[in-house]
């Protein structure tokens, strides 16, 4: 992807911005006769719907001004997804934990955007698998520094999984920026999972019976869950214009990530939620809450998904 | 093994932009960091622009919480008392502001709340739920309020009479009031003006007092009241005349 703005659009961008335009007329139609001509009450679905107008060209922006807006757009949103996590968890009135891991986070960026200094290639790759490192040891070494003891545990604990898992693990979204794939990677990903989300819970309403996991959220049902699995399954080979050097395995494991890793990342921020004893984890886009409970299941999926590609296909 | 305790705020299912207009604040991070560069940015125009001066600073109570009253005259004043308080205190001071004004749009209540720490005074309906916001503030030790008891700007730069409020709130309490008078705002940037002139500022702090021993009653509110605005036009007499001296000379 290159840094600044495209000059010339790439055919993937152009094909998902078609599809997004497309879907998202035809939902404002369906939202629109069912209530203007059926009376239905889709308030609340139709500020969702507002929510989609707004983030979805927010998307298109990001990723059309280039590599640096892209990977600086989603350091913005780990920042965003931290603060909620901070406040909810109460994490945020040790302003020495919370700016440590703020601390980690631009680090996380910073690796993302510079070149490797061995080989040249967009992306300190080594020193953003090492960052873990340093920012635990860095977390672990506040209570030395101001001699504290009590409660420290738990805000140290709160600190690493606020910092490995919203910044860190999120962050590897943004190194796929680095790639040369990056606009059908990063497009199909944001897609894929959002899909995913919209056939849990469509299956879910229409064949729903057993529940999936009653003590973390008890309205999605197990058929809902496989409802969307087999969707995602299927959705890497309707959209594999979108990575033209992936074979029949890659494909598969695209599936597998984004199907179940997806509903993971899901679970992941529902079980936290429920723990704390919230609803939403903010109220940031009305219709959606935080930026935590949009991106959910991004947070799972950037990380496996990168793996698997790297792994594959290098970057 | 003992459960974790989380504690969230308590505006957490609140919008940021319901937030900003929420009193009293939650401590924030970002805001503490911006009002400070704030705090930076006012006092270095008013030192540079306004030549503004401070005199009998060490009138200002050391610890514990205090009122700082002081002539109205202009959008300086806020900042040129806040100017006055160290920078360590900053975000325990809070002038307190017209809500129908500093807070009446999102960009207003965001200068407000950020820049100036403001406490969203109610003027009209419900003047008395913002006095116990006041005192609920004050009871917190280490708390610092600043009030324009004339209630609005005054229009030729003479003292306005002092609304009963502050009577009210400083009855029968120990708290230390610090009578104070700013001069050359009103010159500096009359009402109505929409940028400042480079006059300057001078910022007189008087003696300290306090009414622990009057009864909230009607006439000790009109007495105190009568005392605090007798006390912020001596201080201003007494800058008018040192002025007369420098041009005597």
């Amino acid at each position: 992807m290159s840094d600044w703005i495209q000059a010339e659009l790439d055919p993937i961008f152009l094909t998902y911005a078609m599809v997004t335009g497309a879907l998202l007329a035809f939902a404002g139609i369906v939202l629109a006769v069912l209530g203007l001509v059926m009376k239905r009450d889709v308030r609340s679905i139709w500020r969702t719907y507002r929510g989609w107008l707004l983030m979805a060209p927010a998307v298109f922006l990001a990723l059309y001004l280039g590599r640096v807006v892209t990977i600086c757009g989603i350091a913005l949103l780990a920042v965003g997804g931290f603060k909620e996590y901070a406040r909810a968890t109460g994490l945020y009135r040790d302003w020495w934990y919370t700016g440590a891991v703020y601390l980690g986070i631009a680090a996380v960026t910073t690796v993302t955007l510079v070149h490797d200094p061995d080989n040249g290639e967009l992306g300190w790759y080594g020193m953003y698998m090492a960052l873990p490192v340093f920012v635990i040891a860095l977390l672990l070494t506040i209570p030395v520094l101001r001699n504290r003891a009590k409660g420290q545990l738990q805000l140290v604990s709160l600190s690493i999984v606020g910092f490995v898992y919203l910044g860190w693990m999120f962050g590897h979204l943004g190194f796929l920026a680095n790639s040369e794939h990056a606009i059908g990677y990063l497009l199909f990903l944001i897609f894929a999972v959002e899909l995913n989300d919209v056939a849990a819970f469509t299956c879910g309403k229409l064949f729903g019976k057993r529940p999936l996991r009653s003590e973390i959220s008890p309205n999605k049902t197990l058929e809902g869950s496989l409802g969307a699995l087999a969707f995602s399954m299927a959705l890497p080979w309707l959209l594999c214009f979108s990575f033209p050097h992936f074979g029949a395995l890659e494909l598969v494991l695209t599936g597998l990530i984004v199907g179940i890793g997806g509903q993971l990342g899901d679970l992941t921020i529902s079980f936290i939620k429920r723990d704390l004893g919230i609803k939403d984890m903010g109220a940031l886009i009305p219709g959606h809450g935080g930026v935590l409970d949009r991106v959910d299941s991004l947070i799972f999926v950037a990380p496996l998904f990168f793996h698997m590609v790297r792994r594959f296909h290098g970057l | 093994m003992e459960e974790w305790t989380y504690e969230p705020p308590g505006d957490l299912d609140k919008s940021w932009s319901d937030r900003l207009r929420d009193f009293p604040r939650e401590p924030h991070m970002w805001v503490f960091a911006l009002r400070s560069v704030a705090a930076l940015a006012m006092r270095g125009w008013l030192r540079l622009y306004h030549r503004f001066e401070i005199q009998g600073r060490e009138h200002l109570p050391a610890s514990g919480s205090f009122v700082m009253v002081a002539n109205h005259q202009s959008h300086l004043d806020a900042p040129s008392l806040l100017a006055a308080v160290p920078l360590s205190d900053l975000h325990r001071a809070f002038p307190a502001a017209a809500a129908d004004y500093f807070f009446e749009s999102l960009p207003r209540s965001a200068f407000s709340t950020i820049a100036i720490n403001a406490l969203p005074f109610d003027r009209e309906a419900k003047g008395a739920e913002s006095l116990a916001v006041c005192r609920a503030l004050l009871d917190n030790p280490g708390n610092i309020l600043v009030l324009f008891p004339e209630g609005t700007r005054s229009k030729d730069g003479q003292v306005g009479r002092f609304k009963s409020g502050i009577g009210r709130l400083l009855a029968g309490t120990e708290i230390p009031v610090v009578p104070c008078f700013l001069s050359g705002a009103h010159e500096a940037f009359p009402k109505g003006a929409w940028f400042p002139r480079p006059r300057k500022l001078v910022l007189r702090i008087g003696e300290a007092r306090s009414y622990g021993d009057l009864p909230e009653e009607k006439d000790t509110v009109r007495r105190i009241c009568a005392e605090l605005q007798a006390d912020v036009e001596a201080l201003g007499g007494a800058a008018d005349a040192s002025d007369r001296l420098r041009v005597d000379r």
